[in-house]
């Protein structure tokens, strides 16, 4: 019979020179485990300094504006007008009764926020006729472009979610889009880190419909124009203008 | 083995086992989230929760992978065949890791909308058509819902009623469910990333697989090709005093499964290689009181007509072998499973 040892698994008394190997190699793999972890784990994707706070609620007050969307123009933020696009919890757009629209509104709700973009999930809108009527700024046109990047929906990349583009990222930008949430347009490689996105229009300034779906999260060149209003820089592209890459 | 089933045959061994793929399980969690959210940049941490879709996924591949060596590995050398035993546990691991990993990217990615999350997963993606766009999604429900059945079916439960070949065959799915996660990381994470990193990963360890397998393919193929000639029905399996004791040499016939010769004492016997539980290398086992014990799962066989003793039922073929001038011959036609065979005795043929 051979006595050196073997291993028979079911067996209660394991030979003790395997017994000492097998432990010795379960310890090692664990750990072993433990650093793949580690290494597969550093350097996540960049998900930028986007920001949703949802544990604080806050109270806005300014003009809200339904195109190209849904959004309060507010003089709370300093510096002038600038817009706070209102998006509900999840990834469907708010709806606002037409009486509180074009005039004096206060929202509550919680900020989403990167860089000057900002934005509110909301709980409630009522009106509030303090500030007054705020009017939008001047509309600049600072030219013709043609740019490769990425449609996103702005609610993920503004910090609903972290990283909120790319690929794994396309299944929620299209139900983001489906639901009506602002578009916006990040430049390639800048999609990341970056702090600024051009809001997403067709030619004439509107917020695209369902056509749009299909490219979102997707690399694209698009040629379009440049808009700025109330210090938002926006990107207005007829459809044909953008390119799948 | 197959009297009757309990959940799990607890021993010590397979305690150890399973403690050692828990704590590399939280390991591997607690290192790779840790990593994620401490590793980046002041003000920029990813969500939590995109952090674990991240490391379920990556723990589940890595698991994968992991698995899909062990089978290879201990063709190579027996020292890697503790990992086999309870491999079914790492199996169903993979499986409830893989399950988290897909719940979470439902909830998150398709959840907190009108869309239905599940019809989300399939339609939110159109691109079948594309290869870089293609929705990466669905290949890797595919490769969960293989890996469903396999964890469902894992038990010998199973085993028993579908029969070995059935079995084995339902569960070399695993390859399949492992070219679609390399897909699924390829066409999906990988996509994401400004390096190549996670495509080197995934590549490396869909070739580690692949080399491992082909490494031992040929060992395999370089043992049947010194396959034994056949004189007058018979097979030349070498001389008796160098089949060492308690141990068998394997010799493979032209025709049919190969056949393991073991040497018990003075007594030598032949059965079919192959183990009616999973296909184990029966002659790479030992003669442990009596019976043949199949390295893989530890199943006995009695050597002298290829049943396993009582309670068990599972039998092997058995093989007529007699001794002529110190070699061993056995007869090349086998006997049906369970034939009783007088073994031949070294020392008195001649």
């Amino acid at each position: 019979m051979a006595d050196d040892p073997f291993f028979v698994g079911w067996q209660d008394n394991v030979p003790k020179l395997s017994r000492r190997k097998v432990l010795a190699a379960g310890a090692g793999l664990a750990l072993g485990a433990g650093a793949l972890g580690l290494g597969l784990g550093l350097k996540p994707p960049a998900p930028g300094p986007g920001v949703w706070d949802q544990g604080r609620k806050l109270a806005m007050t300014g003009t809200i504006y339904p195109e190209p969307y849904l959004h309060l123009l507010t003089e709370d933020l300093g510096g002038g007008p600038r817009p706070v696009f209102l998006v509900g919890q999840g990834k469907d757009r708010v709806t606002v009764r037409p009486a509180l629209t074009f005039t004096g509104a206060a929202v509550t709700g919680t900020m989403i926020a990167r860089g000057e973009h900002a934005m509110m999930a909301v709980d409630d809108v009522y009106a509030d006729p303090a500030p007054g009527r705020v009017m939008p700024g001047p509309e600049t046109d600072l030219g013709e472009v043609l740019m490769t990047g990425e449609i996103l929906d702005a609610k993920c990349w503004f910090g609903a979610m972290r990283p909120g583009h790319g690929k794994t990222h396309k299944a929620c930008a299209s139900l983001c889009a489906q639901g009506g949430l602002p578009l916006a347009f990040c430049e390639t490689g800048r999609c990341g880190e970056g702090k600024a996105a051009l809001l997403f229009l067709d030619a004439r300034g509107r917020a695209f419909g369902p056509e749009i779906i299909p490219l979102v999260a997707d690399p694209v060149l698009i040629r379009g124009r440049i808009f700025e209003v109330s210090g938002l820089r926006q990107v207005r592209v007829a459809l044909q203008d953008v390119v799948r890459l | 083995m197959a009297a009757s089933f309990t959940l799990v045959g607890w021993n010590r061994f397979k305690r150890s086992y399973d403690v050692a793929l828990i704590a590399g399980i939280v390991l591997f969690f607690a290192a790779h989230v840790g990593a994620g959210i401490l590793g980046t940049p002041a003000g920029q941490a990813p969500s939590e929760l995109q952090v674990v879709i991240r490391a379920s996924g990556a723990a589940a591949f890595s698991l994968l992978t992991f698995i899909l060596c062990i089978g290879p590995l201990a063709r190579l050398t027996p020292r890697a065949l503790p990992l086999l035993y309870n491999r079914r546990h790492l199996g169903v691991a993979c499986f409830l890791i893989a399950l988290v990993h897909g719940a979470l990217v439902v909830l998150w990615y398709h959840g907190f909308s009108q869309v239905n999350a599940f019809i989300s997963l399939l339609v939110s993606n159109p691109r079948y058509d594309s290869f870089g766009g293609f929705p990466f999604e669905s290949l890797g429900l595919g490769a969960l819902l293989i890996l469903f059945v396999m964890a469902a079916t894992s038990h010998d439960f199973w085993n028993a009623v579908l029969g070995p070949r059935l079995w084995k065959a339902l569960h070399m799915g695993v390859y399949a469910a492992y070219g679609l996660l390399v897909a699924h990381v390829m066409l999906g994470a990988a996509q994401g990333e400004t390096g190549l990193v996670q495509a080197a990963l995934a590549g490396g360890s869909a070739l580690i697989v692949a080399g491992l397998h082909v490494a031992a393919g040929q060992r395999e193929a370089a043992r049947d090709g010194a396959a034994a000639d056949p004189g007058e029905g018979w097979l030349d399996a070498g001389l008796a005093a160098e089949i060492a004791d308690g141990r068998a040499v394997i010799i493979v016939p032209p025709e049919g499964e190969r056949i393991a010769v073991f040497r018990d004492g003075a007594k030598v016997y032949a059965v079919a290689n192959a183990c009616r539980h999973q296909g184990g290398p029966l002659g790479e086992g030992r003669i442990l009181d009596g019976c043949i014990v199949c390295p893989w799962h530890g199943f006995q066989y009695r050597p002298e007509d290829g049943c396993s003793p009582p309670p068990y039922t599972e039998k092997i073929q058995t093989y007529r072998t007699r001794i002529t001038e110190g070699r061993v011959f056995v007869e090349a036609a086998p006997q049906p499973p369970g034939t009783a065979i007088a073994p031949s005795v070294i020392g008195e043929a001649g």
